[in-house]
């Protein structure tokens, strides 16, 4: 079971794999999107904020988000990492994305183009 | 959000195919007398049972990964990538048929350009749209569907009129076996019905799904055994059920050369659809099971310009053009046909199974849809697909050869290959977490990710 803090800092690796990246951001700036971020075995709550191109997060939860991303805390903390891919969990039922499908791609892609196949 | 008519026209027009003309016409083939309609409302009746299963799955596990993880959950994920694969594998095909019925009716239409290079122009078209992400969907989808839909029954209607018909015999099957074979081949007329399922998120009560689904089916049903009866009651049975255009057949005996202009018409708004959703899903499970590590890591190269997985829709135009160009060349493509309908009668018998099986391993059910009276329709609707599965390969030999030939050589795959692929993967991959947490979260140093690597944008 990962920590709170662990899933604090696995966002923070993603933001900045994330900012090092302009085309990424390039990609994103027509894509204004809020992310909660939600683990299902221990009190904590993240959200992406994606504005003009731009990723930052903070810890708590947003009021209406565009896509929630639920999952125990080790997943989330290896897939923000970028130790798994998002795919494997999302197939087998522990991570679970709730958003039209062309936005759970898009957060795929992003998650590619950050931490590569 | 989706509105109801939106899932109704997604639901109903990832069915309506050109090829659905074709496998209508197959139905009318087994029987006697007119009593296609008979066969068309079993199997849609029974597409509602298999509906009601994919409803409960998706309550169970809402997800847009659909079978993939409703028969990982139930089965095991070996076999759930199995299934899958050929699954994707035979809707291939089915995109290579559809391309061979619509460049028939085209050739028909304007003689002079030969069927394959009608097929090779449709398929780029297809493909440049899909990576460009060109989707349709909305209203757009709405009006192809119910267009077609209303233009189906106008044309039957003009068809009654024209030939003064009479319902003659409407239970005179030829016999039960003929009735089995019949509604086996016309599961093939519902092929993807269930595909709205993922889109449970879109709506504003997911209960839409469940009624989109059943209505579509309906509407359906309606809408295959008018055409269907009137179709066989109006152009000789024996020249319909050898052409691989019937609807243009039909078309030219009820509004002369007019017919031809609007089984064009027909055929394109069907195909349009069907090429758009099919190449969508099939690339797109080609890029998930890439991600997943199940598929070598070429096929996740993203176009950074269009924001799509250029490489499989490439694939899947490389196979869907072979197998149409095979089909072409052979003439069978009756033989996908019945594959696509065992296939999904095999899906279907699976999604039966995996709601009991679920049930059991899932307790902890929030407000989620449950079938009434307990196993009754899940155990009916294995027992039955699963006949309908067998009875398509005893009626077509070489569909059962094909689809066990595409099994084994998936099984293989699956359990030799995909294995060593996730190692490799797996290898590759440093461990970001571990490192960082033994070298202390106060340092704050994230190794920059590979995204140089990745250099997709070369559409």
């Amino acid at each position: 079971m990962a920590t709170h803090q662990e899933i604090t800092e696995s966002l923070k690796a993603f933001t900045e794999g994330y900012s090092k990246n302009q085309r990424l951001k390039a990609m994103n700036r027509d894509w204004d999107r809020n992310v909660l971020v939600l683990a299902d075995d221990i009190e904590s709550a993240h959200t992406l904020v994606l504005k003009d191109g731009e990723l930052s997060f903070s810890e708590g939860k947003t009021v209406d988000p565009d896509l929630t991303v639920i999952s125990n805390s080790d997943t989330l903390a290896d897939m923000f990492f970028g130790d798994i891919t998002p795919t494997e969990p999302y197939m087998n039922g522990t991570l679970r994305i709730i958003g039209s499908e062309d936005d759970i791609l898009r957060l795929d892609f992003i998650s590619l183009l950050i931490w590569g196949e | 959000m989706l509105t109801l008519r939106t899932v109704v026209a997604t639901s109903a027009g990832l069915t309506l195919a050109s090829s659905s003309f074709v496998a209508a016409i197959q139905v009318a083939g087994f029987l006697a007398g007119d009593s296609a309609w008979l066969a068309v409302l079993v199997g849609g009746l029974l597409c509602l049972a298999a509906g009601a299963c994919f409803s409960e799955l998706n309550g169970i596990l809402p997800s847009a990964a659909g079978i993939r993880l409703y028969f990982g959950r139930a089965f095991g994920e070996k076999t759930a990538l199995t299934v899958s694969m050929l699954y994707m594998l035979i809707i291939m095909g089915v995109v290579g048929a559809e391309s061979f019925v619509l460049a028939k009716v085209l050739n028909q239409a304007i003689p002079r350009v030969e069927p394959l290079v009608w097929i090779v122009i449709l398929q780029v078209a297809a493909t440049l749209m899909n990576i460009r992400g060109i989707k349709i969907a909305g209203v757009f989808q709405d009006a192809i569907t119910y267009g077609l839909m209303i233009s189906i029954i106008l044309i039957s209607y003009l068809g009654l009129k024209k030939i003064d018909f009479e319902l003659a015999a409407p239970f005179v099957t030829g016999g039960a076996g003929s009735l089995f074979s019949a509604v086996a081949v016309g599961i093939f007329l519902f092929v993807g019905f269930e595909w709205v399922t993922p889109l449970a998120e879109e709506v504003t009560d997911s209960r839409l799904i469940s009624r989109g689904m059943f209505l579509a089916v309906g509407l359906l049903s309606v809408v295959y055994s008018l055409f269907t009866v009137v179709a066989a009651a109006s152009v000789p049975r024996e020249e319909l059920v050898s052409s691989p255009v019937p609807q243009l057949l039909f078309a030219k005996t009820v509004l002369g050369d007019a017919g031809v202009i609007w089984a064009v018409v027909i055929s394109l708004a069907a195909s349009v659809t069907t090429f758009n959703a099919g190449m969508i899903s099939i690339s797109r499970f080609f890029y998930a099971t890439a991600r997943e590590n199940a598929l070598p890591p070429v096929f996740s190269r993203i176009s950074m310009r269009y924001l799509t997985p250029w490489v499989s829709i490439l694939a899947v135009f490389a196979v869907g053009l072979t197998l149409s160009v095979i089909i072409l060349f052979t003439g069978k493509y009756l033989v996908l046909v019945n594959m696509a309908a065992a296939a999904e009668c095999a899906v279907y018998a699976l999604a039966g199974v995996s709601v009991l099986v679920l049930r059991k391993k899932i307790r902890d059910r929030r407000d989620t849809f449950t079938i009434p009276w307990g196993p009754v329709i899940p155990v009916v609707t294995t027992a039955v697909f699963a006949l309908l599965a067998a009875g398509v390969f005893v009626t077509d030999p070489y569909a059962a050869v094909w689809t066990a030939a595409g099994l084994g050589l998936i099984w293989w795959y699956v359990h030799r290959i995909v294995p060593v692929l996730k190692e490799k993967a797996r290898a590759s991959r440093a461990p970001r977490r571990r490192s960082r947490a033994a070298s202390g979260p106060a340092q704050g140093v994230v190794p920059a990710g590979p995204a140089s690597d990745v250099d997709p944008d070369k559409v």
